[in-house]
């Protein structure tokens, strides 16, 4: 074999493929800076009542650091595995993947649609505040339901051009009102209680630090471009790094920043008067009008970015358990003009509409009860999703022969296997103050039950298919590879680079 | 008609395309004789057969087309596929132009034996070369369309009795339940790996589909292989799809 010939294959293929910014923008993009730090954060003051958000997102994305650098390490070696149940299935087994899978369907499901009460409450105020029009806030919610379930069968995503901008732009909002904020606070003493670690050990923080999780939920997408990068070793896990560094000092930042402006005391009360408008109001008297419409719009539109987004890895989610006969083929089918996985497309959008149909008529809270309620609860999936992850990392090095350290096979994906499972742990416990509601409330229960009840349910449907439908059974985990599943061994080899 | 058992030799026809000096206008059974490339037919089928607009989004067009050049050097005994990788087993210039420079590609840069880097690679240049080809026999005819600021080219079929041939005759044999000869089978399974197979199968029971299903598992093991790998292709690129 000669190498001093071109090689014309790998620069043909070369062309086109991903940078690290480009993998940090889709990433960041879909966990929606603006909507966590002008909604998640606020909200999470206002309904758990806990002064130490800020330190949770300082504490949450260490641990998803730590977490990272298992699952990048993993992801090198699985090919186009964007999906957590993958994971799961490789290192510990077909039977725990597809319950990995159902409570996944739940988790993004829960992420996305919680996101509608978020996105209708926030456009109709705004509608209402700057032009008059008395909207209410599921009228807004079907308007913007109707855009993304048209763009999910279009298979139409926001063009990576326009993420940029448009993140950019976020984060400059956002670190221009914390930077008013501190340098205008409460007493006129900048106080830095709320970042005090003192916060990990006190009541309620098992609530923080899950509303903080729900707030990275979509940083784990990094791995989905692993084929499409420059350098697949390194360009990945260093824009993980870079996405979880970013954000987590991008919202503990700004949470810490609101409650300087309040004045730590403050800052439950100030939220739970204000809600979402927290922010915007801090800040609205030392800017022009027009800034805050455009920080406003941008809110709306980084809800809108993180719904589409979410809508987007619910139906690849269908579409690979379709291609597995993990689901009903029909799952599998894309749509012909498009190749949007269309059934799917189609489910979550018709799922996501009886649910706001349900709030709707029940008129509940689309702040409280649909997007902190529902959201948090999928970031609850997510944390299990991300701590079974980490404990299958451990297993699937364990199995196989490799090159890697200790470090990136047993000593990181352990110490993030007990830090996620002691958050698990606290939240489980508080789920209560989560939710704000009675300790002795039945419903603080009904929303992790609904997770185990999936992973059961996937559990038995794997060990059915095993017996009833071999062939499926030896497919799960290979998501579009599953055609090649009972002729061969799954691919380890990767695109030349 | 077709009775070529999938197992059987291939027959020499199927190989070689008659090369019409113009195209012919054929009128119904007239076009059974003019029986061309899998990578002409997979276009054909692909396409609309009076506008020449896509029926099949354009990634697995591309992959698919890409996946035909190779079936075709294949059939004409070139290349075989073994597992996830594809060898050259006779290097001789195949007669066709498109063929030739495929195989040449193929020989050159030995290193790279995985079918689904060729699959990638063809596909960033097949839908043109394989355009071309079509134009230069005079299947095609490009004609622009669009406005002003979304000018595109479009290739328009010559003659809608030769495009919608591939189509009549496979969606015929299998609402029939005929079997389909070697070609047709390579034929369907293009379409079924890429989701162009409700094209064929529009309206028809759930059986017909299965029988479809059936009749690619029996294809040659290494077309097989080559199928399976354009089906995880366009697979993932549904799961990692973005809008540039």
């Amino acid at each position: 074999m000669s190498h001093t010939r071109p090689d014309t294959v790998s620069a043909v293929l070369a062309r086109g493929r991903l940078g690290i910014p480009s993998v940090v923008f889709f990433v960041i993009a879909a966990a929606a800076p603006l909507t966590v730090v002008a909604g998640g954060a606020t909200t999470g003051y206002a309904v758990t009542g806990v002064t130490g958000i800020p330190v949770s997102y300082l504490v949450v994305a260490a641990v998803l650091a730590l977490f990272a650098v298992g699952y990048v390490a993993m992801s090198r070696r699985i090919v186009n595995a964007g999906a957590f149940y993958t994971y799961v299935t490789r290192g510990l087994g077909r039977p725990a993947g597809v319950g990995a899978a159902m409570i996944a369907l739940l988790a993004y499901n829960a992420m996305q649609i919680g996101l509608y009460g978020g996105a209708g409450a926030v456009t109709a105020q705004f509608l209402n505040d700057r032009y008059g029009w008395q909207l209410t806030w599921w009228v807004c919610a079907l308007a913007v339901w109707a855009i993304v379930a048209v763009l999910g069968v279009a298979r139409i995503d926001l063009n990576g051009r326009v993420l940029a901008v448009v993140l950019v732009a976020e984060c400059v909002v956002a670190l221009t009102f914390d930077a008013i904020m501190v340098t205008h606070p409460a007493d006129g003493t900048v106080s830095f209680d709320t970042l005090a670690p003192s916060h990990v050990f006190a009541a309620g923080i098992g609530a923080a630090l899950v509303t903080a999780i729900t707030g990275f939920v979509g940083f784990e997408g990094t791995v989905v471009f692993s084929e499409e990068t420059k350098d697949p070793r390194r360009t990945i896990a260093r824009a993980t790094y870079i996405a979880v560094a970013v954000t987590g000092v991008l919202y503990g930042l700004s949470a810490w920043a609101m409650s300087v402006a309040t004045g730590p005391d403050h800052i439950v009360e100030a939220a739970r008067t204000d809600g979402t408008d927290l922010i915007f109001n801090l800040v609205s008297p030392y800017l022009s009008q027009s800034v805050i419409t455009v920080a406003r719009i941008l809110f709306i539109t980084s809800l809108f970015a993180a719904l589409l987004s979410f809508h987007h890895t619910v139906a690849r989610y269908l579409f690979a358990l379709g291609r597995e006969r993990v689901l009903p083929a029909v799952f599998g089918r894309t749509s012909r003009r498009t190749g949007a996985p269309k059934v799917g497309s189609l489910v979550q959008s018709g799922l996501a509409l009886s649910v706001l149909a349900g709030y709707a008529l029940a008129g509940a809270d689309p702040i409280v009860h649909l997007f902190f309620w529902i959201t948090v609860t999928g970031g609850l999936g997510v944390l299990i999703l991300m701590t079974i992850t980490s404990a299958a990392v451990i297993g699937y090095f364990a199995r196989i022969g490799h090159t890697e350290g200790t470090w990136r096979t047993l000593i990181a994906p352990g110490a993030a296997t007990i830090a996620l499972a002691g958050i698990l742990t606290a939240t489980l416990r508080e789920f209560a103050t989560l939710l704000g509601i009675a300790p002795d409330s039945p419903l603080r229960w009904t929303f992790p039950t609904a997770y185990a009840a999936a992973a059961l349910l996937g559990i038995t449907w794997a060990l059915l298919l095993r017996t009833t439908h071999p062939d499926a059974y030896a497919a799960i985990g290979l998501g579009a590879h599953s055609d090649t599943g009972p002729l061969r061994t799954p691919d380890t080899a990767r695109q030349p680079t | 008609m077709n009775t070529t058992p999938h197992g059987g030799e291939y027959v020499p026809h199927l190989r070689e395309h008659p090369a019409p000096s113009r195209p012919v206008r054929a009128v119904g059974s007239a076009a059974a004789q003019t029986t061309i490339r899998l990578a002409d037919e997979f276009f054909y089928l692909a396409h609309d057969d009076q506008t020449g607009r896509p029926r099949l989004f354009e990634f697995a067009t591309a992959h698919g087309l890409a996946a035909a050049l190779l079936v075709e050097l294949y059939q004409e005994g070139r290349i075989t596929f073994e597992g996830r990788h594809l060898w050259v087993t006779n290097a001789l210039p195949p007669k066709d132009w498109l063929q030739h420079l495929v195989l040449d590609r193929l020989a050159a840069e030995p290193r790279h034996t995985a079918t689904r880097t060729w699959l990638a690679f063809l596909g960033t240049t097949a839908y043109e070369q394989v355009a071309t080809r079509m134009w230069q026999l005079g299947l095609l005819r490009p004609e622009q369309v669009g406005r002003l600021w979304r000018q595109r080219v479009v290739y328009v079929p010559t003659d809608m009795n030769t495009a919608a041939w591939s189509w009549a005759r496979l969606s015929f044999q299998l609402r029939n339940y005929q079997p389909l000869n070697a070609f047709d089978v390579a034929l369907a399974g293009l379409a079924s790996h890429t989701g162009l197979d409700p094209v064929l199968l529009d309206g028809t029971p759930l059986a017909i589909r299965a029988s479809l299903r059936q009749q690619v598992e029996r294809a040659h093991p290494p077309l097989r292989d080559l199928l399976a790998d354009l089906g995880a292709v366009v697979g993932g690129a549904v799961l990692s799809h973005r809008t540039t």
